[in-house]
């Protein structure tokens, strides 16, 4: 039967994209709201049009680049898919994309789909599609505002996907998701890293989780990766780590990223052991869905970091790198790669307090900034901007760094201005959620003038 | 020069929201009036000498830290009142709070009890009262503005009359979202909701305890120190509430 309504939302959605992008907006939320107002059924229906299956990833850090990842995988293959994109993970975003990749009669086929979906927004979505895995990254602290407490999101989505019958596949190195067969009852996968030459024995100040979440006890590390993620135990329970159905071996973070995983050599262009948890995450879902290695192999080799994580641009005959960074653990990978640099830099940080970006900016305390005092000869300047340009510049002062060297400008075209000014040889562009286009199109504008 | 040294009370259990910032702030300070700071972290199980300690801070957690640190302050609890009688500084954010009153009623009706060291009790009701606030204290005399963050689904409410909160509400919820109080002051023992956290943006209070704490080692410092950036990061606050 022929829909006027859906009819009607579709043209809608696609009609707000199409404008949104002329006005060289992102074109990601609002389409998908507004159809769905018109017709709400629409991303339900929509969803039906996947013929092969539908992914969905969740977790704190690494969503967007471990989506990306798989998705170069699926298309290295050939097959066609809707992959929501980067941070529009909400209902909304993700009707967006199947707005996108629909014809207006919303009866075009896809392979695929892989959908990254924001931590309180999984409950709502499994109302609506059914996926075939779950894939969990980790849980940091982020945005704690928006739910309460880390314990509230994890037994969001625990309790979720009771029931539902659906796969997991899970970080066996987070213990926040050691617990998931028997708290769901569902099958669980697990991938982790065994011992790597960059584990230590102790850790920073701001793990989130060093009990044992069933019987409360202190639990023992015998190393950890970075954050609250390696090999634990408790003495009390004797609960520990989940067996590994993945493992990540001989990891190598040196002029990018390179492990094994069995007989498959990985190797990529991206940086940090964030990353490498990313990759090991999309090679899991692939292999798992049945994706050949060498496909896998070849994606993952040839993937471009995307905005934010790491781009590139060259002003001025200079490095220039722009990153988001959205929690403690995001911004002490950041600081740590930052730090690695033997160039002289420019360093410059917009903090905004958005809904997006976290109302309370807190976390900024949590981050070991201290880190950056210890080479603090090789930094020109830390020019602060956003909307919270004063509680970041405080944070740097009180973390030891030279006050003179310190500048606060809300404006982010000045600021950003003001830090190319410098004379460091490499600058970083660091900034929260809300800062990152804006940020980047003024970078992209003073590349090509 | 003399040597500070400051309890950081369960820092692995009690540390949301970056509450550990009040530490840091305090001892940058210290070392820049020309003092010596160390901050002493307390585990549970572990002996605390309040004789030898000039202040002692704690910060919220999750209720299933909360209850842990409780059967562990209990057991010392005596101890800590009398020290706080005599005028130690503390600093009890957000959970560390509410643990100083009687109980804790929580979304499920459980009630857990607290330290009882003043007539005040909290009540988990529904909605989280969350946002940056804005409140106006009375602090060694003056009145001053103090902004944080708050995040917080347990309301509290003061039984004993006598009892002084921290300051007044001018913007945002405080301990209750009614009656426009914000915390707890009692000698030099101050109970807040606030995150931010709360004492970079407000050297005032930093200020007050430093001096708390420096009187009670009988030394006088008097000297100020420049805090442009602290108050360029407060007006943002306050202006952002106007």
């Amino acid at each position: 039967m022929f829909k006027i309504r859906k009819l009607l939302a579709l043209v809608t959605g696609k009609a707000l994209i199409a404008l949104s992008r002329a006005l060289g907006g992102q074109g990601t939320n609002l389409p998908g709201r507004l159809a769905s107002f018109i017709y709400p059924p629409l991303l339900s229906e929509l969803s039906r049009n996947i013929t092969g299956a539908c992914f969905m990833v969740t977790g704190t850090n690494g969503k967007t680049t471990t989506c990306n990842l798989a998705a170069a995988i699926i298309r290295e293959q050939g097959f066609s898919i809707v992959h929501n994109q980067a941070g529009a993970n909400m209902l909304a975003g993700i009707t967006t994309a199947f707005i996108q990749n629909s014809d207006l009669l919303g009866q075009r086929t896809h392979d695929y789909a892989l959908l990254e979906t924001d931590e309180a927004n999984v409950a709502p979505l499994l109302q609506i599609i059914k996926p075939r895995y779950i894939l969990i990254t980790n849980f940091f602290r982020d945005q704690l505002d928006r739910y309460g407490e880390l314990d509230i999101t994890v037994k969001l989505i625990s309790s979720a996907v009771k029931g539902t019958g659906i796969e997991l596949i899970l970080n066996a190195d987070d213990p926040l998701q050691s617990n998931w067969p028997s708290l769901t009852g569902l099958k669980c996968l697990y991938y982790g890293f065994d011992h790597t030459a960059y584990d230590n024995l102790d850790s920073a100040d701001s793990r989130e989780c060093r009990y044992c979440m069933l019987c409360g006890h202190e639990l023992e590390y015998s190393y950890y990766h970075y954050a609250q993620l390696g090999r634990f135990q408790c003495p009390h329970c004797g609960h520990h780590n989940q067996q590994l159905d993945y493992v990540g071996s001989e990891l190598s973070l040196e002029d990018g990223i390179a492990f094994k995983i069995g007989d498959l050599h990985l190797e990529s262009r991206l940086q940090g052991f964030y990353n490498a948890y990313n990759i090991l995450a999309a090679a899991t879902l692939a292999l798992e869905s049945g994706f050949g290695k060498d496909i896998i192999k070849r994606a993952i080799a040839s993937h471009q970091p995307a905005a934010g994580r790491m781009e590139n641009f060259i002003i001025g005959g200079k490095q220039v790198f722009l990153i988001l960074v959205k929690n403690p653990t995001g911004f002490d990978q950041s600081l740590a790669m930052l730090t690695g640099d033997i160039h002289t830099k420019n360093i410059f940080m917009a903090l905004n307090d958005n809904a997006a970006d976290g109302r309370d900016i807190s976390w900024i305390w949590d981050t070991q900034v201290e880190l950056l005092a210890r080479s603090e000869e090789k930094i020109t300047g830390l020019i602060c901007s956003g909307q919270r340009s004063g509680d970041m510049a405080l944070r740097f002062k009180y973390a030891g760094l030279d006050t003179s060297k310190i500048v606060i400008e809300p404006y982010l075209r000045k600021a950003i201005e003001r830090t190319l000014g410098l004379e460091g040889q490499v600058t970083y562009i660091l900034c929260t959620y809300t800062a990152l286009f804006a940020c980047r199109k003024i970078l992209l504008r003073l590349r090509d003038r | 020069m003399a040597k500070f040294v400051i309890a950081h009370m369960y820092p692995d259990l009690m540390n949301l929201y970056g509450d550990r910032g009040n530490l840091i702030c305090l001892q940058k300070r210290l070392e820049w009036l020309g003092q010596e700071c160390e901050i002493r972290k307390c585990f549970l199980g572990d002996q605390v000498d309040l004789g030898k300690t000039d202040m002692f801070f704690m910060g919220g957690g999750s209720d299933r830290e909360q209850e842990l640190v409780f059967q562990d302050l209990r057991t010392r609890s005596e101890e800590l009142w009398q020290a706080v009688q005599d005028g130690l500084p503390g600093l009890c954010i957000c959970g560390a709070y509410q643990l100083l009153g009687e109980f804790y009623k929580a979304a499920d009706g459980t009630i857990m009890p607290g330290l009882a060291f003043f007539g005040l009790h909290t009540v988990a009701e529904p909605g989280r009262l969350i946002g940056n606030i804005l409140i106006e204290a009375e602090i060694d005399g003056s009145p001053s503005s103090i902004v944080g963050f708050e995040n917080h689904g347990g309301r509290t409410y003061f039984d004993d009359p006598e009892l002084k909160p921290l300051g007044k509400v001018l913007r945002g919820f405080g301990n209750n979202g009614k009656d426009k109080t914000e915390g707890l002051l009692y000698r030099n023992l101050v109970g807040s909701y606030l995150h931010g956290p709360l004492l970079p943006k407000n050297p005032v209070l930093a200020d007050f305890f430093i001096h708390a704490m420096a009187e009670r080692k009988r030394i006088s410092i008097d000297v100020r120190l420049d805090d442009g950036i602290e108050t360029i990061a407060h007006q943002q606050v306050e202006k952002m509430l106007a």
